[in-house]
């Protein structure tokens, strides 16, 4: 055994019944391949307009919680699609994503997209009802708005890049 | 853009990145005229603000499309997908401009929208869907 164990572990997926299944399936792939990328509208297109809400670009007479709870349903809803049918998508390409550099920089970018809303909700957003009514929010939100709007760009520019490698 | 994959790419990732901002938007607009979230605010205002994004983003659609389209223009004229999305599209902006716009303007904000105003935003939501569905197939048929 020469290969480092993270590959062994991807070859493995990419050799399972299922993976393989999902691979040889005349439309198993594109299926999901399909899902994943329509529900990019799911995920990134809901969260973005809370970002440039907190911009001050869009609807700034709602309040920010408001939005908030309007947006996070269905961008949790895009999440968990995302996640589903990635990870099918994994499983049916696992030994070739592993040396793709597209999909490497993806998961990269998915740590960092996934740790600001942990910093965002930990700080700054615990005082919201002190600023969810201003029509522009305070630095440290835009701040998170705009890493939110520029990580989640990236991640769907790897992602689109994986297919090119 | 024949001569190289990676302007083709580029301009796919441009119009990806319009893609989910414009399924946002239209997700937002219908969900409010569907009576679903935003109760609270009056339907008009977010159309019309979300509208802004809606018409933003489908014109880096297009343009990015008609880039596409400069490459394949061949493959698309003969795939059926194409033919779809562009009845699809056509549909769309059409029902958008019209009966869509009409029913954001009789929303009221206290009461619940009638049974005329959740259709046209189930039919707007079902339009936009198939010409994303139609899109993707162009790849794939």
């Amino acid at each position: 055994m020469t290969q480092p164990i993270l590959q062994h572990l991807c070859q493995v997926i990419y050799d399972s019944q299922v993976g393989t299944a999902i691979r040889e399936s005349d439309y198993a792939f594109s299926i999901i391949e399909s899902v994943h990328v329509l529900a990019i509208t799911l995920l990134v297109g809901t969260i973005s307009l809370l970002d440039l809400r907190m911009l001050g670009v869009v609807l700034r007479e709602v309040p920010v919680t408001r939005l908030s709870r309007a947006v996070f349903p269905l961008t949790w809803a895009g999440f968990g699609v995302m996640v589903s049918s990635g990870l099918l998508l994994f499983w049916a390409e696992a030994a070739k994503n592993y040396v793709n550099p597209a999909f490497r920089v993806k998961l990269i970018l998915l740590l960092l997209v996934g740790l600001n809303p942990l910093i965002f909700h930990t700080s700054v957003y615990r005082r919201v009802s002190e600023w969810e009514l201003e029509h522009r929010s305070p630095w440290r939100a835009r701040a998170a708005a705009i890493a939110s709007l520029t990580l989640w760009s990236c991640v769907v520019i790897a992602g689109r890049a994986i297919a090119y490698f | 853009m024949q001569v190289s994959r990676w302007a083709f790419a580029v301009v796919e990732m441009v119009h990806l990145l319009s893609l989910a901002a414009l399924g946002g938007s239209v997700l937002l607009i219908d969900l409010r005229l569907l009576g679903v979230i935003l109760k609270g605010e009056s339907a008009k205002n977010i159309g019309h603000d979300l509208g802004r994004v809606l018409l933003v983003s489908l014109t880096i659609l297009i343009l990015s499309g008609i880039g596409l389209l400069s490459e394949e223009a061949m493959k698309c004229y003969f795939s059926p997908a194409f033919r779809w999305k562009m009845a699809l599209l056509a549909s769309s902006i059409l029902f958008y401009f019209t009966l869509h716009r009409r029913a954001l303007n009789r929303a009221g904000t206290d009461t619940p929208p009638e049974l005329a105003q959740r259709a046209v935003a189930v039919v707007s939501m079902l339009l936009w869907l198939g010409v994303g569905v139609a899109g993707r197939a162009i790849g794939l048929i």
